[in-house]
């Protein structure tokens, strides 16, 4: 009998929310090679580019495999005990001279819940502060924070396989064939079988093409398209007026609201004509079931939250939510990033959205953990930032993100990080950030670790160690149990990932029925699992809203904080490519994916480009109030005149560069999707 | 080619995995797919079920290694990397990948990796007897039951027993020591009448069968290739699970980030990508995602290809239609060929 060092591991792929699964191929401790699982409820055999090409993204040639101590500019190895100390001893001393309130952590949204978990807790109870934080303060705060408001809960309502249950498909402000595109070619499919797809965005994405109705409108101008749709809707007596009564309030206030909206006004703001408005109220209105999908185009604003309103505005006053294929469904950018949040890695609020502040769940915190919760209002990702800028926060942790890459104004977050007396970031490569660091612990990849992610649809999957870490690196629940010990708490000494989760599920009401065991079947369960609902739940608010009423807000329309003028005269958006995700780190270590696009591109319409004599590869400066960069053009009229849009995965062309910090004021959400820039040819010297 | 009478599936299984490393279609723990994965114990009980289930992801990478290092530089030399592969058995083969397995070994003819691979792999290959879904073998001379010389064994269920066929020499060399008794004569003439009965089951493929001639006769516009070029994703899943596709990129790794080595890696590519076939002027003879497509289905059933390989490039196994997010699997495309006009 020969034995085989050849073994297929079941696992979810790390890339994007939508949580398909994914077996690895392994060979000798190495994943060799991906197999798409036809039996998974979500991605049914299918896969995108990026999980296809994950294999690539766990080569260990490029991985850090030992902590890493800065010394004169330059990192050398060190042991894990050094690594401790050092930070313990800096810790301590900015605790003593400046508070707790100096220190806080990153958070990852590409981690597991164990790991989430473990490090709200380690900030909350060995750092002693809320500033804790993530890159959901990027991408979808302003969902959580609009949803809540309207109807109590912060989540898609529905599960994916509505979109197949749906007539009609709405796309607001999202892109899903590139970013998230299982979820996107189940779309496609949905269409083909006989589904109404109607696609709301500046620019013509691949659903827009295929799209029966494509609204291409002006950047930032969602609520004055919304309002606009909602005064049609009610000028023609259209409302679900059974829906109003019975599940919602506030309605007069709204009807008032976007009586101010008439379609003339709202064709010249929004830039689609007055007939696709109707066309597209009409649309809405007749659907029996309305799948309604959203995305960056929608929280990715000033005006974010309220634009989140806006769309529950719309959907509550069809009545479209509550009911198998309808909802509202903001699709989640990172493979944990809903479990991120639900670990609550977040300041305002403990696992499973039990706010800090709150007295009750103080003490409770306070007896499962067995130590004081700190009272002071934690900082957001970009408050730490501001702080450090202002001296008054000193030392900082960053678990496995990126922010020089992927936050605003990238010499802001330069600035900051360099501010900082110390920097530790922990990673599984040396990224931009981590250049920055003076300590650099590694950290163990998926692949390499038991532990759990959480679906946009609240799907909570199993990911299974299938190859050991490599060099010392290890799982970021250990390093911090064991920094946490060294820092004087020891109530993070758990034996496995299964611990962890035992744990949190107690302490989370929405996971509190969920387990290891059972998560095995059925590929996962959606929360909220609990003892009412122990199969967990596929759909939210079907007799009543998490709040009680569904609550109609009215908004206003608000211009972007900066608009094209004479002298940045074109809009800048940001966009994704299929092919990479976030800041590449692990994307672009694939030969295909690298190959596929350039080290940085600015997409221009050829009307534009003809001003400015711009060609396909013309070299470029784009520049805004804040920073520029260089990088080259492709002509494409999928985009409106007027607009460029550049891709932020490419350190070479960094966009970030030049996007704003203005922020929508409830949730802190910079406005990544529309600032004010110049173009420039670039000539030979 | 000789046939022989066996009652135990089993006794067969143990005697190859004296000498092999054993390998065969099975489940992981809490999940209903199927992996070829090593087996221990085997045989799976799964091949005496009427309806067999292929594995989405197909034996390919067994023989064309889905990444292998070719050579490495260490500054000085180059050292070429002849892979080690232990002697294996692929167990439970089904009709339609062996037939790619055919179709690679006369792609990969004079490539020593692929050969290296090929040499030290015996097939075992299984008859279906009912349509898989989605399978559509019968409609591209592919199966249901497997094509002689294909497969280094066949089996064919005959209630409790097997008849098994050996179709090589190194299968003749291995059941030897068993001293099976000759398989009755009807035996085999019940199976070459019964295969007609197998493919009666099939759903309908004109669907298929009229694409064809619309590829081959070009009658497919640019415009409509490009309309459902918007349904290309560039997933690369086709490609990656479909057993023929054989095309293949190389790219050069640094092995400690600091010195001259290196080494080079080839890997599985995708037709279906922008850049598989932009020079680096730009130029780009494929460069819209209709032509790409056009292309992929002309080389899975262009009468080209046909006459060079003596068989379709598609093996009618269904795969793509599975894995394709955009919808455009063979079922898929072919239904909207045949409605093009």
């Amino acid at each position: 009998m020969f034995s085989s060092s050849k073994k297929v591991i079941n696992t979810i792929c790390p890339y994007c929310g939508v949580g398909c699964g994914i077996a690895l191929q392994v060979e000798d401790d190495h994943v060799t090679g991906i197999e798409p699982l036809p039996q998974h409820p979500v991605s049914q055999g299918m896969l995108c580019a990026k999980g296809w090409s994950t294999a690539f993204a766990l080569d260990p040639h490029d991985r850090i495999k030992t902590p890493l101590i800065k010394e004169n500019g330059h990192f050398r190895p060190a042991s894990w005990h050094e690594a401790y100390q050092l930070i313990t001893e800096s810790f301590l001393a900015i605790k003593q001279e400046y508070g707790p309130h100096a220190l806080g952590l990153i958070a990852c949204a590409r981690a597991t819940n164990e790991d989430c978990y473990a490090a709200q807790k380690f900030t909350r109870t060995t750092l002693g502060t809320h500033n804790i934080d993530h890159c959901a303060r990027i991408c979808h705060s302003p969902s959580v924070a609009g949803l809540r408001q309207t109807l109590g809960s912060g989540a898609m309502t529905n599960s994916i396989e509505d979109i197949e249950k749906a007539d009609l498909l709405v796309i607001f402000g999202c892109d899903p064939t590139e970013n998230h595109s299982v979820l996107g070619g189940r779309m496609i499919q949905a269409q083909q079988a006989g589904a109404k797809l109607l696609v709301v965005d500046p620019r013509k994405t691949r659903l827009a093409k295929l799209a029966d109705l494509h609204l291409q409108l002006n950047l930032g101008t969602n609520i004055a398209l919304i309002n606009g749709l909602l005064n049609i809707i009610f000028s023609n007596g259209w409302e679900d007026k059974n829906f109003l009564e019975q599940r919602c309030e506030n309605v007069d206030a709204l009807r008032k609201k976007v009586a101010g909206y008439p379609p003339k006004r709202v064709a010249k703001i929004t830039g689609v004509p007055v007939k696709k408005l109707q066309a597209a109220a009409k649309l809405y209105s007749e659907a029996n079931r309305a799948f309604l999908a959203y995305g960056m185009g929608i929280t990715q604003y000033t005006s974010g939250t309220n634009n989140v309103i806006a769309i529950s505005n719309l959907t509550l006053v069809m009545g479209q939510i509550g009911r198998a294929g309808t909802g509202i469904n903001p699709l989640r950018g990172q493979n944990n990033v809903q479990g991120a949040c639900d670990m609550g890695a977040l300041p305002d609020v403990f696992p499973g959205y039990q706010e800090a502040l709150n007295p009750t769940n103080q003490d409770k915190f306070s007896q499962a953990w067995r130590c004081e919760i700190p009272q002071q209002k934690g900082l957001t990702s970009l408050g730490m930032t501001s702080e450090a800028l202002n001296g008054r926060f000193q030392g900082m942790i960053i678990m496995g993100e990126d922010p020089v890459i992927t936050d605003p104004d990238q010499n802001h977050v330069l600035r900051a990080l360099k501010a900082l007396d110390i920097l530790v970031v922990v990673e599984l490569v040396m990224t931009e950030t981590a250049k920055l660091a003076d300590i650099i612990l590694p950290a163990a990849a998926f692949a390499e670790k038991d532990g759990t992610f959480t679906n946009c649809e609240r799907r909570v999957q199993r990911v299974r160690a299938a190859i050991p870490p490599p060099g010392e690196a290890k799982t970021d629940w250990q390093i911090l149990g064991e920094l946490a010990k060294q820092l004087g708490y020891d109530g993070m000494q758990w034996p496995n990932a299964e611990a962890v989760f035992n744990e949190l599920a107690q302490l989370n009401p929405l996971y509190m029925g969920m387990s290891y065991d059972k998560l095995e079947q059925d590929n996962g369960l959606q929360w909220p699992c609990n003892e009412t609902n122990p199969t967990g739940t596929k759909l939210l608010h079907n007799n009543q809203f998490t709040r009680g009423k569904g609550r109609l807000i009215p908004v206003d329309h608000t211009d972007p904080a900066e608009m094209p003028d004479n002298d940045y005269p074109l809009y800048l958006t940001t966009t994704r490519l299929h092919y990479h995700y976030g800041c590449g780190s692990m994307t672009r270590k694939s030969p295909l994916l690298e190959r596929e696009t350039p080290n940085g591109v600015l997409f221009i319409h050829p009307d534009d480009a003809e001003k400015l004599h711009i060609h396909t590869g013309t070299p470029l400066r784009i520049s805004s109030r804040r920073g520029e960069v260089e990088t080259r053009a492709v002509l494409t009229d999928d985009l409106p005149v007027g607009t460029v849009a550049m891709p932020y995965h490419f350190k070479e062309a960094p966009s970030n560069q030049l996007t704003n910090t203005a922020q929508d004021p409830i949730t802190k959400m910079p406005e990544l999707k529309a600032c004010a820039v110049k173009i420039e040819v670039v000539t030979a010297p | 080619m000789k046939s022989y009478q066996l009652s135990s599936l089993d006794t067969l299984f143990k005697q190859l995995a004296t000498q092999h490393e054993m390998f065969e279609p099975q489940q992981l723990p809490g999940s209903s797919d199927l992996h070829w994965l090593p087996s221990q114990e085997g045989p799976a009980d799964q091949y005496s079920s009427a309806k067999k289930r292929l594995p989405l992801a197909p034996a390919k990478g067994f023989l064309f290694a889905e990444r292998e290092v070719l050579f490495h530089f260490d500054g000085k030399t180059f050292i070429k990397t002849v892979p080690k592969v232990k002697p294996q058995v692929l167990f439970g083969l089904q009709s339609c990948d062996l037939c790619a397995i055919a179709y690679q070994d006369q792609f990969f003819k004079g490539d020593s990796h692929y050969q290296t691979r090929r040499q030290a792999t015996l097939l075992v290959g299984f008859d279906c007897l009912t349509p898989c879904d989605g399978g559509c073998c019968s409609t591209v001379d592919a199966g249901p039951f497997v094509r002689n010389g294909s497969a280094d064994l066949i089996l064919h269920p005959k209630g409790d027993e097997w008849l098994l066929i050996s179709t090589s020499e190194q299968g003749d060399r291995l059941i030897q020591p068993l001293n099976l008794s000759s398989a009755p004569s009807h035996w085999l003439e019940q199976r070459h009448k019964g295969e007609a009965e197998v493919v009666k089951r099939f759903p309908s493929d004109q669907h298929i069968k009229s694409s064809i001639k619309k590829i081959n006769q070009a009658t497919i516009t640019a415009e409509q290739w490009q309309q459902l070029g918007l349904q290309c994703l560039t997933c690369s899943g086709c490609t990656n699970l479909c057993p023929t596709c054989s095309c293949f990129t190389t790219f050069d790794q640094n092995i400690d980030g600091e010195s001259a080595a290196f080494k080079r890696e080839r890997c599985w590519d995708s037709c279906l990508y922008e850049a598989f076939q932009r020079e680096s002027s730009g130029h780009n003879p494929s460069k819209e995602a209709g032509e790409r497509l056009q292309r992929y289905w002309f080389h899975k059933f262009s009468d080209h290809y046909a006459d060079e390989f003596n068989r379709y490039g598609c093996v009618g196994c269904g795969r793509c239609e599975q894995t394709c997010p955009g919808g455009i699997g063979i079922h898929s495309i072919m239904r909207r060929l045949e409605n093009a006009s």
